[in-house]
């Protein structure tokens, strides 16, 4: 794990967005490693859903779905979700944090749609991690159905009060000049802009961590570099549902459509 | 001496191929099997004729089986099952290991819920072999190992209270839908894709329908108002999946499995217009045959062969995804994916039947 603090340092930078507003005190902090200029936020964090569920119930289900693996090496059930689920529940004692996994490594963004308003039903999940991309971009699914599909699945979640946060590509180095792989991360980072929600960039931190590698003449390790790109995906989670429980709602942006109700008064 | 070709051989050599298409995402004839027109799919027909050929294992109901001779068959064949999956496991582990250094991708690691097999591997080996860990489109396996090791006690229920088997199955059905109860995965956290407790229904409805007597012999003595009965569920079912008009699940009452489209628990909705599409097309098989005899011996071919054409179908699915993966796909390389999969599907099927020829030839 040598290359964790230095990997953590540029997942900061990944990240990195301008700071919409800073967040209680209550937040869990994220590990020094992580934390950097301007890494203490996300875009439009707001989280209406599930600070309705903390209010009311002091309790927040998460539906944890897509074609990802949240895998991490050595015996950690539940993936680099159970870290999620440690760090909201240490920091915001008594509050219970279900994380149901009903992800399928490898599932297509369109079957995982239909899967999606399915579990949301059973589960009356509060926000959904919606892990989505690299399937669909292994498999060269057609770019405008993937973003009818995606953009279709995210429009559903906020018809139900579902909040939704995305986690984007992997990196690969042969792929980082695949017109279709860069296509499919651009569809992912123009649906959430549109249609507001949050996007983590794991690709733009595992970039860096390559880049890194070659720049120190490490040996690439794969799962080196996973573990630790999980880790932090992890943590940036963690506190993108932390901020959004507590920033109050961001201005509308012109040509967006409606916007969101305020936070609750914590 | 080979079976002649007839209906259930020729739609499970159809299921074959079809599921063998399904499982290269993205590839452009999956948009022309039925899954684009019917809220089922060939998993169903798979299963269902799962059970239809348990029947033709216990015997005619005027001569029967000895029991221990069908429990000692079944639990053969319930390791034959265990043993395939367990090598093509195997094997689509060492493609994605292949691929990736190959290609120099690692994230081919990752695909297919394999991840766990490379960052976990000492949990990952036990939950493979107790079949709780299950790689993606390499699901179905499984719940025939279930299915097979439940069907001697299908089969006794059958024998000895007949009139009991299908309440009881379709009471655990509902009983798994109601609560709901589900098979989980380990090490990595999840659930069986196919719920054992759901898809055993189908294998049952599959037993039952086969039989001449009972329900089986009441569906074919009125199989016509029946097709007439289910040819608007066919219709409608097709419009639903065509114009993506599926009941809002959130909107359905409790319990919500038994109102919502689902595979993992093959929901009613599914099931029913599964019946519906079994009772309309079984009429089917005979004009195919006139107006097609020549294409219904092969595809029977793979259907007498099932086991060894769907292992190596799943094999060959998993190298398309690779194949289109790099090259990015096109109606070129779709079509000799689908082209040259398929060949070596019927390449398989001759094979085997090729073998057991000269196995049971009397030597010279």
């Amino acid at each position: 794990m040598k290359l964790l603090p230095a990997f953590l340092a540029l997942m900061v930078l990944a990240f990195s967005r301008p700071a919409l507003a800073q967040a209680p005190a209550e937040i869990a902090a994220v590990p020094k490693e992580c934390v950097g200029p301007g890494a203490n936020d996300v875009q439009d964090p707001y989280l209406p859903n599930v600070a309705a569920a903390l209010r009311d119930r002091k309790k927040i289900v998460i539906l944890a779905i897509g074609s990802t693996s949240a895998t991490m090496r050595g015996p950690i059930r539940g993936g680099y979700y159970a870290i999620v689920e440690r760090i909201l529940e240490k920091a915001f004692k008594p509050l219970d944090v279900v994380i149901i996994h009903r992800g399928v490594s490898g599932e297509l963004a369109a079957d995982a749609a239909s899967r999606i308003k399915t579990e949301i039903a059973l589960t009356k999940a509060d926000l959904v991690l919606w892990q989505v991309g690299t399937a669909d971009a292994l498999a060269h699914v057609p770019i405008y159905e993937f973003r009818n599909t995606v953009t279709g699945q995210i429009r559903w979640l906020k018809e139900h009060k579902v909040d939704v946060i995305l986690v984007g590509l992997r990196y690969a180095a042969s792929l980082a000049k695949d017109p279709y792989y860069l296509g499919i991360r651009n569809i992912i980072s123009d649906v959430a802009e549109k249609e507001k929600v949050i996007r983590l960039r794991r690709y733009d931190a595992e970039q860096a961590l390559s880049k890194l590698n070659r720049d120190t003449a490490e040996g690439f390790d794969f799962a080196q570099n996973s573990e630790a790109s999980s880790i932090c995906t992890a943590e940036y989670i963690a506190r993108a549902i932390a901020a959004g429980l507590f920033i109050k709602k961001a201005p509308p942006r012109p040509g967006t459509p409606g916007a969101l109700p305020s936070a609750p008064a914590n | 001496m080979k079976r002649e070709a007839n209906a259930i051989d020729f739609w499970r050599g159809f299921a074959l191929i079809t599921i063998f298409i399904n499982h290269i995402p993205g590839i452009v004839f999956d948009r022309f099997t039925s899954k684009n027109f019917s809220i089922s799919d060939s998993a169903e027909l798979f299963v269902f004729l799962a059970g239809w050929s348990l029947r033709l294992i216990v015997g005619r109901e005027d001569r029967p089986r000895p029991m221990p001779q069908i429990v000692f068959r079944l639990g053969g064949r319930a390791i034959t099952l265990y043993a395939a999956h367990m090598m093509i496991g195997m094997i689509a582990i060492a493609i994605l290991a292949s691929a990736s250094i190959v290609l120099d991708n690692p994230l081919l690691l990752e695909w297919h819920n394999a991840a766990a097999v490379f960052f976990d591997p000492v949990n990952t080996h036990i939950g493979m072999a107790l079949l709780s860990h299950q790689l993606g489109y390499f699901d179905i396996l499984p719940l025939y190992v279930v299915l097979m090791v439940i069907a001697p006690l299908v089969a006794a229920i059958d024998r000895y209270l007949p009139r009991l088997l299908l309440p009881l199955s379709i009471a655990i059905y509902l009983t798994a839908l109601s609560v709901p109860i589900t098979i989980p995965t380990w090490p990595t956290e999840g659930q069986w894709f196919f719920n054992p407790l759901c898809w055993q229904l189908v294998f049952v409805l599959g037993f039952v329908m086969a039989k001449p007597s009972g329900i089986g012999g009441f569906v074919r003595r009125h199989i016509r108002p029946i097709r007439w009965l289910a040819l608007p569920m066919v219709i409608g079912g097709a419009i639903m999946v065509i114009y993506d008009i599926y009941p809002d699940p959130v909107d359905m009452p409790e319990p919500k499995l038994l109102f919502i489209v689902g595979k993992t628990f093959v929901t009613p909705i599914r099931l029913i217009q599964f019946l519906a599409l079994v009772a309309v097309f079984s009429a089917a098989y005979g004009y195919i045959r006139k107006l097609g005899p020549r294409l219904v011996e092969p595809i029977s071919m793979l259907g007498r062969n099932s086991l060894e054409v769907f292992c190596v179908g799943s094999v060959l699915s998993l190298l398309g995804q690779v194949v289109r993966f790099q090259t990015g796909g096109s109606y070129a390389i779709d079509t000799g994916l689908v082209a040259t999969g398929v060949t070596i599907l019927f390449l398989t099927a001759w094979l085997a039947e090729w073998q057991d020829r000269v196995t049971k030839a009397p030597a010279t």
